[in-house]
């Protein structure tokens, strides 16, 4: 029991656990597939987001630029008025700075010899450093302004442009750019290029003013490939920018066009801090040659993505928490039904050894008659695994005893009375051929301490094989049929059914079987027998099948059609009562007689003599061999003795008839007397395990009879007692 | 019917010849009678001419041997036929008497 609960727990936990593995992969699978598709959409809104910050930043940058260019080149006049008077330059260069905040620095480098009174270089020059502007000139031999690459450039192509980005002399972190532009004197040739510098810081200023995402920032690129200007916010910016740069100067590593083309994605990993992110850079149209360039972390990109994964797994966990919790209860229940059934199968397994004891209780026809001169069948179908019908039959002294009862109620309780009252009516009958008695004692037994008022309709029946009289008696239960001649209800009255008045007295009836006559017994479970429509069965349909069947149909064949009678009836309509069916026939067996002869003799002992002295001649006379009749003198001698001593009272006078009777293998003894009543069948039996000092003086006679033949047989028949005394012999 | 007592070395003998059936009874414990009064001696019942025992046949022989027993003596059966022997294990009587 223990080891099998064990198992029957580990195989349901390895099944939880199995369904909640299984469970647990369908939704990592889910949120797998969900958080792989969710990142491909964040990706790509990523991707044109980061587009179209591009596009709106660089005509920010653009605009920046633009704004610078348009201040000087309303300038440009008034360089171009004072041109004549070298000295105003001075003026002219302090009035830009000062009227324009974000301007560092102004020069105007003039041609080389332009003003020969100046010298060859000559360079007046504003510069605003800590909010002091000074104004000076620039030009000498040390600082040789027609070296520099942006003056010959504007010089020689006659154009404005911006610089590229280059360290403050005096402030290494401050980056500049310089824009260049022409000035022109009278006959339209190049006097000068004036210069304007600017710190980078300005556009940067303007380009992350506003991210995408937290840690993301913008930088801005030369030509050249040099950092102009990047996030000033945070600490570690420049260098931040710096590593950008380098990245996207990196042409060895990988690179890949965004899925519109406008710019160019490039992923990579800090190894500083494992953080991953992603490059977005471009070169718009309106900013060329400069680039522009977007840095996003993947941390902050796939935030909500994390968020939700965070979640998922919490909505998992929770999912997988239910459903253990769900598994753990129905393992729970489903071990109780287990427990359940086992107990079940227990009571079943034992319900069916007492149905096999119940079965086994009843008789069976071969080892129970013993006689030629019946035939039985009987049927019992509980409709439980147990049930509260019962008959029996056995004969006893040439008498067919046979009794039908149906306990109140069913299965097993009603099974354990049928199972007493079953063992009294054996135990009464064994002594005693009066049905009315039989049923008396029953119900004496059965009332006594009737607490739980059970109550059990009964019918005894005692045949008289010998002469075919049929005694009985009636307790509450279903008359039961007489087929003969005529079919009818055999005329029982009702009384009350056992058990129901303690001292209740039951009376006998009686009536003659003639040979072929049969008996049909049987309990409400019969006539009770529901179909699908809670139609009963019925008396009437019953009758009319009695009536109609075959007069000379055999005990079996009967029980058989009725049972069929009732399944077709029935079908598939569930069994509600005990179904128990008796058939008894009377078929005595008709010998011819090779031997009849009577004596009669007076009730005194001394008429012994002539009693054993014509039975010896009888016997001779029949051939029954010396020992045998021997025995067979000492039984009747025996028998005759017990009358002459117990049917007359002293002084009475009376007579014994004893008639021999003899067919090829039997001989019987019809002893007839007309004493008072007396019964030597119901004498208990003498104890002959006694010793000799508990050993009474007498009461061997009837135990020798018995002994001596094979069957005796007593009916008191028209106020007289016949004792039938019958012993097979071999011819 | 004949019962024949005789006394021979403090014993006695009781020889019963014929048939011991109820009508014969009467007589032949009429006849034992005297035996459930001796004092010290032991009764041996010759059964050898006996042909028939009937019930009554042995009450006489239990009523004996429970006064023989009462008054310290024994009761020796001797030479039953097969019978009568069936008819003493049939009741029992076989392991209450003596049997030579």
């Amino acid at each position: 029991m223990r080891n099998s609960q064990n198992t029957s727990k580990s195989i349901g936990a390895k099944a939880s656990i199995g369904i909640l593995i299984t469970a647990a992969a369908l939704m990592l699978l889910i949120s797998g597939i969900q958080q792989y598709s969710a990142r491909k959409q964040i990706r790509s809104d990523l991707e044109r987001n980061a587009e179209m910050e591009l596009v709106l930043k660089s005509l920010g940058v653009k605009h920046s630029l633009e704004d610078v260019e348009l201040a000087l080149r309303n300038r440009r006049w008034e360089f171009e008025q004072v041109l004549p008077y070298p000295d105003s330059l001075f003026a002219v260069t302090r009035r830009v700075v000062e009227q324009n905040p974000n301007f560092d620095g102004c020069c105007i480098a003039m041609v080389p010899d332009y003003y020969p009174e100046k010298g060859r270089l000559f360079e007046p020059y504003t510069l605003r450093r800590c909010d002091v502007i000074n104004t000076y000139q620039l030009g000498s031999d040390a600082h040789d302004y027609s070296k520099n690459k942006y003056f010959i450039n504007s010089v020689e192509n006659d154009t404005s442009f911006w610089s590229e980005p280059y360290p403050d002399e005096d402030n290494p972190n401050v980056t500049l750019i310089t824009y260049t532009f022409p000035v022109y004197d009278a006959s339209g040739c190049v006097a000068g290029i004036v210069g304007v510098d600017l710190e980078s810081e300005w556009l940067g200023k303007m380009l992350n003013a506003r991210h995408m995402f937290p840690s993301s920032y913008h930088i801005l690129i030369s030509g050249e490939g040099k950092l102009i200007c990047g996030p000033k916010e945070k600490g570690n910016s420049h260098q931040l920018a710096e590593e950008t740069l380098n990245m996207i100067n990196d042409s060895s590593l990988h690179r890949e066009p965004s899925s519109s083309g406008y710019a160019m994605l490039l992923s990579f990993t800090d190894n500083e801090d494992n953080s991953e992110g992603n490059v977005f850079y471009s070169s718009p149209e309106n900013i060329k040659p400069w680039r522009i360039a977007v840095v996003n972390y993947d941390d902050e990109v796939f935030e909500p993505l994390i968020r939700m994964r965070w979640r998922n797994l919490l909505l998992t966990l929770t999912g997988l928490l239910i459903l253990a919790f769900i598994i753990h209860r129905s393992a729970k229940s489903i071990s109780n039904l287990q427990r359940a059934n086992m107990e079940k199968e227990h009571i079943e397994s034992e319900l069916n050894i007492a149905r096999k004891i119940q079965m086994d209780m009843l008789p069976k026809p071969e080892s129970e008659t013993k006689s030629d001169d019946v035939d039985i069948c009987g049927s019992l179908v509980p409709a439980k695994m147990v049930g509260g019908d019962l008959y029996d039959y056995f004969v006893r002294d040439e008498k067919l005893y046979f009794c039908i009862g149906d306990v109140s109620g069913k299965g097993v309780p009603a099974a354990l009375v049928m199972g007493v009252v079953h063992t009294l009516f054996r135990s009464v009958s064994a002594h005693e051929s009066r049905p009315d008695r039989i049923m008396g004692t029953l119900n004496e037994n059965v009332s006594q301490g009737n607490e739980s008022n059970m109550f059990i309709t009964f019918f005894i029946g005692v045949l008289d094989l010998p002469t075919g009289k049929l005694r009985y008696c009636n307790a509450g239960h279903d008359r039961p049929f007489v087929i003969g001649k005529e079919t009818n209800v055999l005329p029982a009255k009702a009384n009350l059914p056992l058990g129901v008045v303690e001292n209740m007295v039951y009376v006998a009836q009686e009536t003659d079987l003639v040979p072929g006559d049969m008996l049909f017994l049987f309990t409400d479970g019969l006539t009770e027998a529901k179909n699908i429509k809670h139609q009963l069965f019925g008396i009437q349909r019953l009758t009319n099948y009695l009536q109609e069947c075959d007069k000379k149909i055999a005990p079996n064949t009967l029980i058989n059609k009725v049972t069929e009678q009732v399944d077709l009836f029935v079908k598939d309509a569930e069994q509600s009562d005990d179904l128990t069916l008796l058939a008894v026939q009377y078929t005595p067996a008709m010998k011819e007689l090779i031997f009849d002869e009577t004596l009669t003799i007076s009730n005194k002992i001394s008429e012994i003599t002539r009693l054993n002295a014509f039975v010896k001649s009888s016997a001779q006379t029949i051939g029954i061999e010396a020992t045998l009749a021997n025995k067979i003198k000492l039984a009747v001698e025996e028998a005759v003795t017990n009358i002459i001593d117990y049917a007359y009272p002293d002084g009475v006078e009376g007579t014994v008839t004893i008639a021999i009777e003899a067919d090829a293998n039997a001989v019987r003894f019809v002893i007839t007397d007309t004493g008072a009543e007396f019964d030597p069948t119901s004498v208990t039996k003498a104890d002959t395990t006694l010793g000799i000092d508990d050993r009474p003086i007498g009461g061997l006679g009837i135990f020798l009879v018995r002994n001596l033949m094979d069957s005796i047989n007593y009916e008191r028949i028209d106020g007289k007692n016949v004792l039938r005394l019958e012993k097979i012999y071999d011819s | 019917m004949n019962t024949i007592i005789t006394e021979t070395d403090g014993k006695y003998i009781v020889s019963l010849e014929g048939e011991l059936d109820t009508a014969h009874a009467i007589e032949v414990e009429e006849a034992m009678k005297p035996l459930h009064d001796v004092n010290g001696k032991d009764i041996t019942i010759d059964c050898s001419q006996l042909e028939y025992i009937a019930s009554s046949g042995l009450r006489i022989l239990l009523g004996l041997l429970k006064s023989a027993k009462a008054n310290g003596n024994k009761v020796v059966l001797k030479s039953l036929n097969d019978e009568i022997k069936d008819v003493f294990k049939m009741t029992g009587f076989i392991d209450l008497f003596n049997i030579e």
